[in-house]
């Protein structure tokens, strides 16, 4: 069971992240992305949207996979700029390591 | 069957024009038109067949206008689309030339035959309908549309925005009106609502534009706390007895308290309540109207949740949306803080679930006490409930919102915009599956939220997410209103959802079944504001229309009783659908009086279910009489035209 956090969103704004809510989980960032892995990067960013910082960690590693091809981010409708949410969530998962 | 030899030699002379329409290939590229042309030349009165790519376009028009002008046809087919779209086209035609526009048989070539059939088999069933609407229209006769006097006078019923707008139309129109409410107050639901999506107005500038200018209106008599008690009559010339009397004990209870609360006087809008034209009666009255159609505009009612549905009426954080929208309006009166607050409770966080008391499914629902389920889209929840959200995270930023949806459908003009501010605002969305709704339970965990929700999430690939919260707002769909009493005494069409039933979706949206009965707005389907506005207006044009001459000419395709034949059995009188349309008179038949039926044309429907049952083929549906459908089939069936298909 995941606990629902919704400021979340607001603290991703200090890593440089302010569209996490504009996401409306459609899925052409996963369609589009080169990696084919599994919900990439879709999954992440609605635990983001969620605040499911847990899964956020326990997943880190596949924020390291992104290529910064910038596809998802030409081709997202709602211009939520997938490709910099997996930027600013890599400097969370940094921040958080450093803090724990 | 025992032929009436005078009519036989009357109607055998009879000169019938086919006129195919190829339907600019619609038709032509499986029908072969030519042959159908060569075929009809054989049919028994005939006299002239033309094709043509369009009969319908004005030259189609003029070939058979100048045959009419020339004397050269007296009967007319033409084999084309269906009826409905284009028989009337026709008709008027005849009627341009000077002839009589019910000598006009419509065959159906495109929709039954060309669309369904290819090859020989289309061209063979395209024959046999033209030789059939031939072998009918040589018996036909013409006719005259019936006249009726019109009481230039509508009666609205309900004094919702629906009925103001129509009210007020008409009234513009130069009809008399006269507008009914049941209760003491007008503005109907919309007065009950705060701000109204996608423009945000203020409900109480919608109400008081058209309420006042309804009360300010000579032509509009308002008449609030009345019901019909009486109903009877036909288009043009209805009969309603109105009852006014002082309210039940409780009801209207909460509004004639913020009336009094609110030292605001008559014709003034009181929030939450509506505008009370002219007090409350304090003795029963009965009014007599005489009126010549009537705008059903009575509303709906928003969806009771079930006890416990959510823990609604368990649990006293569980609330619905127009229960939200009041307690907001009447914040915002006190002044708002940074924090939602109920009963000065804080509401950190709100759950709001769309579908409530809508798109019920068979098998996962439960039905309400009748055994119901309203398995239809309520419409206006999705942007209701946005609406309600952004307000909550505007006004109120330290309140969260999270948005349990199934699908959210913000349909029309700037009600995608509200999706967007939702979004914009940070409400975060979940979506559930209709079999797997959000769970509500006391929260017994960490904290002093009161509820927890839990939700198996399809946006998170279906993960169990909870969160706890203050409140949860169920989105409530719309109910047909409880009208029943009407319905039985107006013998009004109710939908299978139970909703009042218009006779086409598109081409007659606002008419029911009886003539000179309209519908406006919420009492027909779950509509916004301006989509009732909209269906207001066009009751409104469509009884100004009709009653625009003083009279109504109403087709004549009705019973007549041929008295040489009644015997008075009154089998037809038993048969009769419509309350009125036929009875059993006393009439003075060669010195003797005995009892004959008669027809009330204004209120018989054409449907036929006396001709079924008279034993002694005494009545007959003009336009359709039993020799008419004798001939068709005798025609369908003969191989003078066509060789016999059996071989």
């Amino acid at each position: 069971m995941t606990q629902v956090y919704p400021e979340f969103a607001d603290e991703l704004e200090g890593f440089g992240v302010n569209t996490t809510m504009d996401c409306f989980n459609c899925g052409t960032c996963a369609a589009i992305c080169p990696l084919i892995y599994e919900h990439f990067p879709r999954k992440m960013i609605r635990y983001a949207q969620i605040g499911a910082k847990d899964r956020i960690l326990e997943n880190y590693e596949d924020l390291w996979r992104c290529l910064h091809c910038g596809l998802c981010i030409q081709t997202c409708p709602r211009e939520a700029d997938p490709g910099d949410l997996i930027l600013g969530l890599r400097r969370f998962v940094v921040d958080h390591w450093r803090r724990t | 069957m025992a032929d009436d030899n005078k009519d036989k030699k009357a109607t055998s002379e009879q000169k019938v024009g086919v006129y195919v329409c190829h339907c600019g290939g619609n038709i032509s590229d499986h029908v072969a038109v030519e042959e159908v042309c060569k075929n009809a030349e054989k049919i028994p009165g005939v006299v002239k067949v033309q094709n043509d790519v369009f009969m319908c376009s004005d030259p189609g028009q003029e070939l058979i206008m100048e045959d009419i002008k020339n004397g050269t046809v007296d009967r007319v087919v033409v084999a084309s689309c269906a009826p409905d779209l284009h028989s009337s086209t026709f008709r008027n035609a005849i009627q341009r030339a000077g002839g009589n526009p019910y000598i006009y048989e419509h065959a159906n070539i495109r929709e039954q035959v060309s669309w369904v059939h290819h090859g020989d088999q289309a061209t063979n069933k395209a024959t046999r309908l033209v030789a059939a609407a031939a072998a009918k229209a040589r018996e036909l006769q013409p006719l005259e549309p019936f006249k009726v006097d019109a009481k230039r006078h509508v009666t609205v019923i309900g004094g919702g925005i629906a009925g103001l707008k129509s009210a007020l139309d008409l009234a513009r129109k130069g009809l008399d009106v006269a507008l009914i409410d049941k209760s003491p107050f007008l503005g109907g639901w919309t007065a009950k609502w705060d701000r109204a999506f996608p423009t945000d107005d203020p409900v109480s500038e919608l109400v008081t534009a058209l309420a006042g200018e309804v009360l300010n209106s000579e032509k509009i008599t308002v008449y609030t706390c009345s019901r019909i008690t009486a109903f009877e009559g036909f288009i043009g010339n209805f009969k309603l007895t109105l009852t006014q009397a002082p309210p039940e004990s409780d009801a209207y209870e909460d509004e004639i308290k913020r009336l009094s609360d609110s030292g605001k006087g008559f014709g003034e809008f009181v929030p939450l309540a509506g505008i009370c034209p002219a007090g409350i009666p304090e003795t029963t009255t009965t009014h007599d109207i005489e009126t010549g159609a009537i705008v059903l505009a009575t509303g709906f009612l928003p969806y009771a949740p079930r006890y416990g549905e959510y823990r609604y009426g368990e649990s006293k954080e569980v609330i619905t949306l127009p229960e939200l929208i009041r307690i907001m309006a009447e914040n915002r009166q006190k002044g708002v803080g940074d924090t939602l607050e109920i009963n000065d409770r804080k509401i950190r966080s709100v759950a709001m679930i769309h579908c409530v008391g809508s798109r019920q499914i068979p098998g996962i629902h439960e039905p309400d006490a009748k055994g119901n389920l309203n398995e239809y889209c309520s419409r206006t929840c999705c942007s209701a409930t946005l609406h309600a959200a952004s307000m909550i995270r505007n006004n109120h930023p330290k309140t969260r919102v999270f948005d349990f949806y199934r699908d959210i459908r913000t349909y029309g003009r700037g009600q995608e915009e509200l999706y967007e501010e939702a979004s914009d605002s940070k409400v975060v969305f979940f979506r559930f599956e209709a079999d797997a709704p959000p769970e509500v339970t006391r929260n017994t965990g960490s904290g002093d939220f009161p509820l927890n929700i839990k939700v198996k999430d399809t946006l998170t690939f279906d993960e169990e997410l909870e969160m706890p919260v203050d409140l949860v707002v169920l989105a409530v769909g719309m109910e047909p209103g409880n009208i029943s009493d009407l319905v039985e005494m107006m013998k009004l069409p109710v939908g299978v959802d139970g909703f009042l039933q218009e006779v086409h979706p598109k081409l007659r949206p606002v008419e029911i079944a009886q003539s000179g009965v309209l519908l406006a707005g919420t009492c027909q389907a779950p509509f916004d504001m301006g989509e009732t506005c909209s269906a207001a207006s066009g009751a409104a044009a469509k009884a100004s229309a009709i009653l625009g001459k003083g009279y109504v000419e109403l087709d004549p395709f009705v019973a007549e009783v041929d008295l040489n034949k009644c015997l008075g059995t009154g089998t037809c009188v038993n048969a009769c659908i419509v309350e009125g349309a036929l009875s059993l008179v006393e009439m003075d038949v060669d010195g003797e009086k005995v009892k004959r039926a008669q027809v009330n044309p204004a209120l018989c429907t054409g449907c036929g279910a006396c001709v079924a049952v008279c034993p002694e083929n005494a009545i007959n549906v003009k336009g359709w009489t039993l020799k008419q459908y004798e001939d068709m089939v005798d025609m369908i069936v003969s191989d003078r035209i066509l060789p016999s298909q059996t071989a």
